[in-house]
């Protein structure tokens, strides 16, 4: 007879990434996720151009006592949208230690994210009144938003983090003259996503860009995600990094300040943060990569 | 960081807690003392020291052991309540570091984020509907205030969704005209429902403000701004002559 499964009692709960009914249900779910791992037999449909995820579900009425165990799961139909000017709150929480604990330009980065309606993704919930924002996923082209004071910091902080001499003059040339060619990929998601999205995800991003720019061939410079090192053993938090990491022409890794939710497995692994640059044409070998990962787990 | 000042004006924009326009969660004003949170960068300190030093206590604390102190506590100028889960170190130092008439008490109430049930000024306070009764004469005895349990566009944490002080206050902005007129009663000061860094309904997250001067995200667009500046009479608000006021009742008590 199988095991019930473990609880509260052996797993740290996972803690809400903002302060609201919706984002307290949501770090339920994603203790729950942690501890059910007959997750993945849940039912999975893909609507057509929507990309719709449904998740097995059970009772929602559970979300109303803090105290009560946390049975199942809540069903959540994600949806992809363009991003728009009034998902600036959702998309700046998510960005909130985009550049560790720098203080920057953080709300007119957001600005420009929010401004380019044609390349990017933001992934909400259908019909969430809150207007939760769960993802950000777009490209920002270095040379054409050069001028914008978020972006002259962020090139700051990046050539501030370098300390690796060899790669040092290739980033300085991939955010000076050659910015024209380089794309920043950034992509943040809450810790408990779906991981099934992110294919879809990558795949609409690469798919707008080529639209958007047509024949123009772009470098896109995966910017810095957190992954973790223990040795040798590097740990990615996110899975996409580790196929962006061995696709990438060079890269270096920063120290992190800012604290993370840390997962009980990971607490002897230290926090690090990455940037790489990859190849415009190493991106058909990542979307196939990418599919292939995540489907098989 | 910017700040924003005109000549007459007392409101201060721009303010930033490491990234955050939440200055009403890291900081508490009263027009007796003001509570900044440990850490973030010397400029979001310096802004309330500069402008507040001269006539009242700014005092840096944490309260059980977060920075999150604005929506751990609540007060005015007669007392601050504090949670149970805040230490006997930071309570001692609250109590050397405040004026001796501001009584500092730490209350037994399972709803810990006191900032964020109650929210009040020097006369009335708007509570969550499902306070303890105890705590309710707690903050009628200390704070020495009117105690009203209620809710704000349908929102049971009233002292997240509205700030107000004992000149003017902001409501969520759904508050329907109905709520505002009523909770204008009730608090008997003029009330306008908005919003605070550009569009977030929760006012008191986003600002911080006693009779005299208010402190606002950077995130506060300028309409917003001029709101604020209306609703908390804010153009020829002088901090000296409030202050020398509210001295002037003490001694009355006294003598």
């Amino acid at each position: 007879m199988p095991r019930k499964p473990a609880r509260h009692h052996r797993l740290l709960p996972v803690r809400p990434l903002t302060f609201s009914p919706f984002a307290r249900s949501v770090a339920r779910v994603a203790t729950a996720y942690l501890v059910k791992h007959h997750m993945h037999d849940a039912m999975q449909q893909f609507a057509g151009d929507e990309f719709k995820e449904k998740l097995k579900n059970v009772d929602r009425q559970s979300e109303s006592s803090e105290d009560e165990e946390f049975d199942g799961v809540v069903q959540a139909d994600f949806a992809f949208f363009d991003p728009k000017p009034d998902d600036f709150h959702g998309v700046k929480t998510l960005l909130q230690s985009y550049l560790d604990n720098k203080q920057w330009d953080l709300s007119g980065f957001v600005d420009l994210i929010l401004g380019q309606t044609t390349v990017g993704t933001v992934v909400k919930l259908e019909d969430d009144e809150d207007n939760g924002v769960f993802s950000i996923i777009t490209a920002l082209n270095l040379g054409r938003y050069k001028d914008h004071k978020c972006i002259t910091e962020l090139k700051e902080f990046l050539l501030n983090i370098c300390h690796e001499i060899d790669k040092i003059g290739n980033l300085r040339s991939l955010l000076g003259d050659e910015a024209q060619k380089v794309g920043l990929l950034v992509s943040q998601c809450v810790v408990n996503l779906p991981p099934e999205l992110l294919p879809p995800l990558y795949d609409a991003l690469f798919d707008e860009i080529s639209w958007a720019t047509e024949d123009e061939h772009k470098n896109a410079n995966q910017k810095r995600s957190s992954s973790t090192e223990k040795d040798e053993a590097f740990v990615y938090i996110k899975p996409e990094d580790e196929i962006l990491h061995k696709l990438s022409m060079w890269s270096f890794l920063f120290p992190l300040q800012t604290q993370q939710v840390a997962t009980h497995e990971l607490k002897n692994y230290q926090l690090t943060g990455i940037v790489m640059a990859v190849k415009a044409e190493g991106i058909s070998s990542f979307r196939q990569q990418l599919h292939a990962l995540i489907n098989e787990s | 960081m910017s700040t924003i000042t005109s000549l007459m004006s007392r409101i201060f924009a721009g303010l930033q807690f490491e990234n955050s326009c939440d200055v009403g969660v890291f900081s508490k004003l009263t027009n007796a003392y003001c509570l900044v949170a440990i850490g973030g960068s010397e400029n979001f300190y310096s802004t309330f020291e500069s402008e507040l030093a001269d006539v009242i206590p700014v005092v840096k604390t944490s309260i059980a052991g977060t920075r999150i102190i604005g929506r751990l506590c609540a007060g005015n100028k007669n007392g601050l309540l504090v949670p149970h889960n805040t230490t006997d170190q930071e309570l001692q130092h609250l109590r050397n570091s405040l004026p001796d008439q501001v009584v500092v008490q730490r209350i037994e109430e399972k709803l810990s984020a006191l900032g964020n049930c109650i929210a009040c000024n020097d006369h009335v306070a708007l509570t969550h509907t499902d306070l303890d009764k105890e705590t309710e004469e707690i903050i009628a005895d200390v704070l020495g205030i009117e105690v009203f349990r209620q809710t704000i566009a349908g929102n049971i944490l009233v002292g997240s969704y509205c700030a107000f002080s004992n000149r003017g206050g902001l409501v969520h902005p759904h508050t329907s005209i109905e709520d505002l007129d009523e909770l204008s009663t009730l608090l008997q000061v003029p009330l306008v429902a908005g919003t605070i860094n550009r569009g977030s309904e929760v006012i008191a997250a986003g600002m911080t403000v006693n009779d005299w001067t208010a402190f606002c995200g950077s995130d506060t667009t300028a309409t917003e701004l001029s709101v604020i500046e209306s609703v908390f009479k804010l153009r020829e608000a002088q901090p000296s002559a409030i202050v020398d006021e509210m001295r002037k009742s003490l001694i009355d008590t006294y003598v």
